[in-house]
C-alpha cells in the first residue's frame, strides 16, 4: 500500500500575483456551449472561481463535465460563450498567448497521462526543460526531487510508469503538474479507478497541495468522499447546465432528487 | 475536403516548429535510431533477397536471347532505379509508419499529447518534428544499403547456374549505370521517407479516443503511406523522363 507521507518543503510558492484578476475571479465562464456533431454536450455553463477555491463539479458520467475544463485548458474550442482564464478571454488568444495562459493552468488527467517511454525523472523533467528552459542538471534533480517529495513518491524517481500503481501514477502526475506551480488547477476524475483508501490520500494530498502552492481549483468527480475532502463549494451539472451551486453539506440536505441521489 | 484542410494544417504545424527553437536534437537522434539502426536487418535481407531473385528470374530468359552478358547490367539498372527504392519504401511503410501511427495514436488516446500541449511543451516539435524529419533522412539510407545488398545478392544469383567473378559483375553492374539513373532514384526516395513519417505521424497525432483508434491509426497509415509513395513514384518517373530523356 502506498504511503501517504507528504513532506512539507520550505521552498515558496512561485506564484504570479499580477496575474489574479482585481475581482478575484481567476476563470469566468458565461453561457459557455459546445456541440459535438448533432450531440449538444455544453447548453450554457456559467461558472466564476475565485483565487484559493476549490469547486467540485458532480454530475453523471457523459453530462460534459470534462468537457468542461477541457474548454478552460484550450483543448477544445467553445462554439459559443464567454471563457475568461486570469483575466483572459480564452477564444482572443493567439498560439504563443495560449501557451503562456498554459503555463499558469496545471492539468491532471483521469489516467495521469504520464510519458510511458520516460522514466519519473523524465517525466518530471520535461516541462522544466521545455517550458522554463532550465538546463542546469542540479536545478534539474534539486525541483524533480523537491516536486516528487511533494507527494511521498521521492523513490520512485528511476522508475517507468508501467512499474506504478494506478494511485502512484496519479501522484506522479500531479507532481509533473505541479512543478511548474500553476495558479490554477484542473482535475478530471482523481480518484477514479483507485481503492478507496488510496482515493483518500489523493483526495487529502490535493487539499494539501492546494494550500501549499495556493492553487485554485476545479475537480469533476462523482466520488462523494473526494468531493466532501476536497470542495470548497459543489457544483451539479445535469444535461449540459449547472442545475445547483453550494457546500457539501447545503447540497445534501437538497429536496432536489438528482441532487440527493448524489448524496445517499 | 475537411481531411485535406487538416492535413495542410499538420504539414504547415511541422513546417513552422522545424525551425522553431528549441529543435530536439535528442529525440531527432533517438528516432533515427529506431527507424534506421532497427530496420537494418529487415531491409537488408528484403534487399539481397530482390536482388537474389530478380537474377534467377531473368538469367533463363536473357540466357535464351543470348544476352546472359546483359543480366548484371539489367540488374543494376532495375534495383538502382525502381525495384529497390520503390519495395523498400513499401518496406519501411508496413514497418515504420505502422509503428509511428501506433505509438502517436496510443499517445492520443492515453491523453499523453495533450498533457504536453497543456503543459505548454509543443508536442509537434518533440514527436513530429523529429520523426518525420528522421524518416525523411534514414529511408534513402537505407535504400542505398538495400541496393547495395541487392547488388550482391544478383551477383549469387548468377553464380548459382556458373561462375561469373565478383570483380567482372560488379564492372558490368556499374558500367550500365548512369548518373542519371542515380540521382533521381536517391532524390524520390526523400519523398517516400517523408511520406512515411508524415503520414503516420498524422494518422497517429488524429487518431480518435478509444483503444480501437490506435489500431486503426496503424493499419491506416500503412495503407496512406503506400498509396503515396506509388503515387510518388509516378509522379518521380515522369519528371525523370522529362530531365533525361
Amino acid at each position: 500500500m502506498e504511503q501517504a507521507q507528504i513532506n512539507q518543503v520550505e521552498q515558496e510558492p512561485e506564484t504570479d500575483k499580477e496575474q489574479i484578476p482585481e475581482d478575484g475571479v481567476v476563470i469566468r465562464i458565461e453561457h459557455l456551449k459546445k456541440s459535438f456533431g448533432e450531440n449538444q454536450v455544453l447548453k450554457d455553463i456559467n461558472l466564476e472561481l475565485h483565487k484559493g477555491e476549490n469547486i467540485v463539479v458532480l454530475g453523471r458520467s457523459g453530462q460534459g463535465k470534462s468537457v468542461t475544463i477541457q474548454c478552460i485548458a484550450g483543448l477544445l474550442e467553445p462554439d459559443e460563450g464567454k471563457l475568461e482564464v486570469l483575466g483572459k478571454e480564452i477564444s482572443t488568444l493567439n498560439e504563443d498567448e495560449l501557451k503562456e495562459l498554459r503555463t499558469k493552468i496545471g492539468f491532471l488527467f483521469q489516467s495521469g497521462a504520464l510519458y510511458d517511454s520516460m522514466t519519473v525523472r523524465e517525466n518530471l523533467e520535461f516541462p522544466l526543460t521545455r517550458v522554463l528552459q532550465i538546463k542546469d542538471k542540479e536545478e534539474l534533480t534539486k525541483r524533480v526531487e523537491d516536486a516528487l517529495d511533494s507527494v511521498g513518491l521521492k523513490d520512485a524517481i528511476d522508475k517507468y510508469p508501467s512499474d506504478l500503481s494506478g494511485g502512484m501514477r496519479k501522484r506522479v502526475g500531479l507532481a509533473r503538474t505541479l512543478i511548474l506551480r500553476p495558479q490554477i488547477m484542473l482535475y478530471d476524475e482523481p480518484t477514479t479507478g483507485l481503492d478507496p483508501i488510496t482515493a483518500r490520500e489523493i483526495s487529502e494530498l490535493i487539499v494539501t497541495l492546494q494550500e501549499k502552492y495556493e492553487t485554485s481549483a476545479i475537480i469533476i468527480t462523482h466520488d462523494m468522499p473526494c468531493a466532501r475532502i476536497t470542495a470548497d463549494r459543489i457544483v451539479v451539472m445535469n444535461d449540459g447546465e449547472y442545475i445547483a451551486t453550494g457546500t457539501y453539506d447545503e447540497l445534501a440536505k437538497s429536496p432536489d432528487e438528482l441532487i440527493n441521489n448524489f448524496f445517499k | 475536403m475537411a481531411a485535406v484542410g487538416e492535413q495542410i494544417s499538420f504539414a504547415t504545424q511541422f513546417g513552422r516548429n522545424i525551425f522553431r527553437n528549441g529543435f530536439e536534437w535528442n529525440e531527432f537522434l533517438h528516432q533515427c535510431y529506431v527507424v534506421g539502426v532497427r530496420s537494418i536487418s529487415l531491409v537488408a535481407i528484403s534487399g539481397f533477397i530482390i536482388g537474389f531473385v530478380l537474377t534467377l528470374q531473368t538469367q533463363p530468359t536473357m540466357k535464351q536471347f543470348g544476352a546472359e552478358s546483359f543480366v548484371p547490367g539489367m540488374v543494376a539498372i532495375s534495383i538502382v532505379r525502381e525495384i529497390g527504392p520503390m519495395i523498400i519504401a513499401l518496406i519501411c511503410t508496413g514497418k515504420i509508419a505502422s509503428s509511428i501511427g501506433a505509438e502517436l495514436g496510443s499517445m492520443k488516446v492515453t491523453e499523453q499529447i495533450d498533457a504536453m500541449e497543456v503543459s505548454s511543451a509543443n508536442p509537434i516539435q518533440y514527436l513530429v518534428v523529429t520523426r518525420i524529419l528522421a524518416c525523411t533522412l534514414m529511408v534513402p539510407l537505407l535504400t542505398v544499403m538495400a541496393d547495395a545488398l541487392a547488388f550482391v545478392g544478383g551477383w549469387l544469383g548468377v553464380n548459382t547456374q556458373g561462375h561469373v567473378s565478383a570483380t567482372l559483375f560488379f564492372r558490368k553492374a556499374f558500367a550500365a549505370l548512369e548518373f542519371s539513373d542515380m540521382i533521381p532514384a536517391v532524390v524520390k526516395t526523400f519523398f517516400f521517407g517523408f511520406a512515411i513519417g508524415f503520414v503516420g505521424c498524422y494518422k497517429g497525432y488524429h487518431a480518435s479516443r478509444g483503444t480501437e483508434s490506435v489500431g486503426l491509426a496503424a493499419n491506416s497509415a500503412v495503407v496512406t503511406a503506400s498509396l503515396w509513395i506509388i503515387l510518388l513514384d509516378a509522379v518521380a518517373v515522369q519528371i525523370t523522363n522529362l530531365l533525361y530523356y
